[in-house]
């Protein structure tokens, strides 16, 4: 098979778990061409290929340009990792405007030779070119990315029916109420116990599985999402990662709603760190919320 | 013909092109390193509880994930008046040491070795993948080197890109017995193939002489973390020198972020970094060799010894930088064994009391020294953040190497091919990460 990969605007965490495979790295990369793949071939033009995994997502115009290349280019497009697949940790951009963002880095009126475009709003990669198969991750869990890619080299895409973290999850409960909602900074958690019933938040319950739960399971440290929402979240919108949280915590913690919702000051960077961008879960209007919003005559320009 | 382009750089850490540009008699005058793609790092953390601090910059770069985070925590204790204890700082320790050699060894193999090894040949073969086709043994035993850096990572860090087991003041989980004698069975056995990498590295440098000799040869002054006997990756005596090894300066994180002075590349999202009453600085294993003058262990000492007699010191040659990798990944491998033959202490955290500060964090990523400027708010949360990354530091010196390779390459009236080659094989000498620099 040819195959391919690119880099939009990533932080190349992805490729890093490619030349992680090991022995399967060397059997894939005498068994196909992968005639394109900048980190470490010379091949500076992209050629029609069988399969693309990209990795990252649309951050400006040569992204744009790149992303479009490579779904014309290739018979089948992945999209490799959380930034591909919902916006990833760089979607947190998303809450601000860009043209602020730039200012403030580069000074009022810079002007950058060569800079490409900005996007005006954070996307994944299917709101601009058409994605064959995702394998989110933060980086993806290595096993899946080898199994992934055996089977896609057969020929079929596979899918996985995913559930939450949580299935995956070995530890067990602990009698409620339990103190918080608190942070991993205030206090060490009881090992073995779930940490969401300990009152720290833990987005296993509304994160794909496939990573083996081993962040709360053996490290002890508490789910942060890194997988993208599960299928059960994007599928039904009332589950919504903010609300759905909160109330879990509500229920551990025995505190009044108010009182923990107050307590967590910031969630986006707690409950949408891998998925602020991701459409489906904001419910974005098409043309932008912003636009609207300021039509409405209710938003200040953040 | 007015400019040279390359579009993209390949074989490199992110996306970038390089212009060069010429004046009426076909000279060059000016080389630009264009990189983009800011995607607001710095900013988009405002607002952030401190426990989200770290997950968020690591993304930043997967392959230095663990260095802005350790970066990040240093300037979140330093605000608040903490130290983690010793065993997580040792943990932490153990992991940079893991990634820095990880990510030395895919540097040197899948970056720079095909052009080491096969410098005049055509595109198609000075890749891994032609390599390993040719001589199957070669890039295996090599990618072991990755494999066992990875390993160390993961097991301190609990994954590899991205490590989940360190917070500000302290880390989650240790390394048990069964698991650290494991660890050290595995460095041991790593030994006579590191030690036959750097033989091959140096002998490649000696064959490339020319390269060495011609790619970015210009002294500058350095910069980096300072030990007290020897290189270290983490710390808070920071000191440049001239290119004469002279001191120009000795200072503490915060007085280094308050010296930093970043400017527009106004061909680049790099902002260009150089320090007040100094000027600017190179960073990176080259920069660190200078500034300490040895590393402090005794077989990369050894090694070391060999270096300095070839090439001199201190070392200003880019090329040379491919040596320092390999020492450096040859101390890295004694730090780790070190680490882990030390008893394990029990406590792993401090508990921290989120409040306003400030606070500055220094690292020696594999690259360079990575400056995490830290304001926190009234409740402890990101109140303003500044990133530093080593090819800020690094970008007018790399630039310059370029323009002199430029010319060596068109005086010598060599064709496009090899123009290209030239000047790719200069930048790989500085292992550019651009996700860090332009962030």
């Amino acid at each position: 098979m040819r195959v391919a990969i690119v880099s939009l605007s990533s932080c190349l965490g992805c490729q890093m778990v490619f030349l992680s495979l090991e022995d399967y790295l060397f059997s894939f990369i005498s068994e196909n061409n992968v005639s394109y793949a900048p980190f470490v071939v010379d091949q500076k033009q992209l050629p029609e290929v069988d399969m693309v995994l990209v990795e990252g997502t649309v951050r400006n115009g040569e992204d744009f340009r790149k992303a479009k290349e490579a779904r014309q280019k290739a018979g089948q497009l992945i999209a490799l990792g959380t930034c591909a697949g919902h916006g990833g940790v760089q979607g947190l951009a998303d809450m601000f405007s860009e043209k602020k963002l730039l200012r403030r880095r580069f000074g009022d009126g810079a002007s950058i030779d060569g800079a490409p475009q900005g996007v005006r709003r954070i996307l994944p990669l299917d709101s601009y070119v058409r994605v064959d198969a995702f394998l989110p991750g933060c980086p993806p869990p290595t096993g899946l990315l080898k199994s992934f890619l055996e089977f896609a080299l057969s020929g079929t895409l596979p899918s996985r029916e995913g559930s939450s973290v949580c299935s995956q999850c070995r530890v067990s409960g602990i009698p409620l109420p339990q103190p918080g909602p608190r942070r991993t900074t205030d206090a060490a958690p009881v090992a073995g116990r779930c940490l969401l019933e300990q009152g720290y938040i833990c987005m296993g319950p509304l994160t794909r599985d496939g990573c083996g739960a081993r962040c709360p399971s053996e490290i002890g440290v508490p789910c942060g999402g890194c997988r993208g929402p599960s299928d059960a979240v994007l599928e039904y919108p009332e589950q919504d990662l903010q609300s759905e949280t909160l109330r879990r915590l509500t229920r551990a913690t025995g505190q009044k709603p108010r009182d923990v919702q107050e307590a967590v000051g910031d969630p986006a960077h707690s409950f949408y760190k891998y998925c602020m961008a991701e459409p489906l879960l904001r419910r974005r209007r098409p043309g932008g919320t912003s636009p609207f919003l300021y039509r409405l005559g209710d938003l200040e320009e953040r | 013909m007015t400019e040279i382009t390359i579009d993209p750089v390949t074989r490199i850490n992110g996306n970038a092109s390089i212009r060069v540009l010429l004046d009426e008699a076909g000279s060059p005058r000016e080389a630009r390193f264009q990189a983009f793609g800011y995607r607001g790092f710095d900013q988009i953390a405002r607002g952030s509880h401190i426990e989200n601090l770290l997950a968020i910059v690591s993304r930043v770069c997967g392959g230095d994930s663990l260095f802005h985070q350790i970066a990040a925590a240093m300037a979140v204790e330093r605000a608040l008046g903490v130290e983690p204890p010793e065993e997580a700082q040792r943990l932490r320790e153990l992991a940079m040491w893991g990634q820095l050699f990880e990510r030395h060894a895919v540097s040197l193999t899948v970056h720079s070795l095909p052009d080491l090894l096969f410098p005049s040949s055509d595109p198609g073969l000075r890749n891994i993948i032609s390599i390993n086709r040719v001589d199957e043994e070669v890039i295996k035993r090599l990618m072991a080197l990755k494999s066992l850096g990875t390993y160390v990572l993961e097991e301190a860090g609990g994954k590899a890109v991205h490590p989940v087991n360190f917070l500000p003041a302290g880390a989650a989980q240790g390394i048990t017995g069964d698991r650290r004698r494991s660890l050290i069975d595995k460095l041991d056995e790593a030994k006579p193939l590191l030690i036959e990498t750097g033989r091959l590295i140096k002998l490649l440098m000696r064959r490339n002489e020319e390269a060495v000799n011609t790619l970015g040869t210009d002294p500058t002054s350095y910069f980096s973390l300072k030990g007290e006997s020897g290189l270290v990756i983490t710390g808070s005596s920071l000191a440049a020198i001239n290119a004469a090894g002279e001191s120009l300066a000795v200072l503490t994180p915060e007085e280094a972020a308050e010296r930093l002075e970043e400017s527009n590349s106004h061909h680049s999202h790099i902002r260009s970094a150089e320090l007040s009453g100094v000027g600017e600085v190179r960073v990176g294993p080259l920069a660190r060799l200078n500034v300490n003058g040895h590393y402090g262990t005794p077989q990369a000492d050894e090694e070391l010894e060999e270096v300095k007699a070839q090439w001199g010191f201190p070392l200003h040659r880019s090329m040379i930088s491919h040596v320092a990798r390999i020492l450096e990944m040859i101390h890295a491998w004694e730090k780790m064994i070190e680490i882990l033959n030390q008893p394990a202490g029990e406590r792993m955290r401090q508990a921290l009391k989120p409040a306003a500060g400030r606070g500055v964090g220094t690292v020696e990523a594999p690259e360079g020294t990575l400056l995490y400027n830290l304001v926190l708010g009234d409740n402890g949360t990101v109140k303003q953040l500044g990133i530093t990354a080593p090819l800020q530091f690094n970008l007018k010196a790399l630039e310059r190497s370029l323009l002199e390779s430029a010319r060596a390459a068109l005086g010598g009236a060599e064709t496009g091919e090899r123009a290209t080659i030239m000047l790719e094989t200069a930048i790989r000498a500085y292992a550019p990460c651009i996700p860090c620099g332009v962030h």
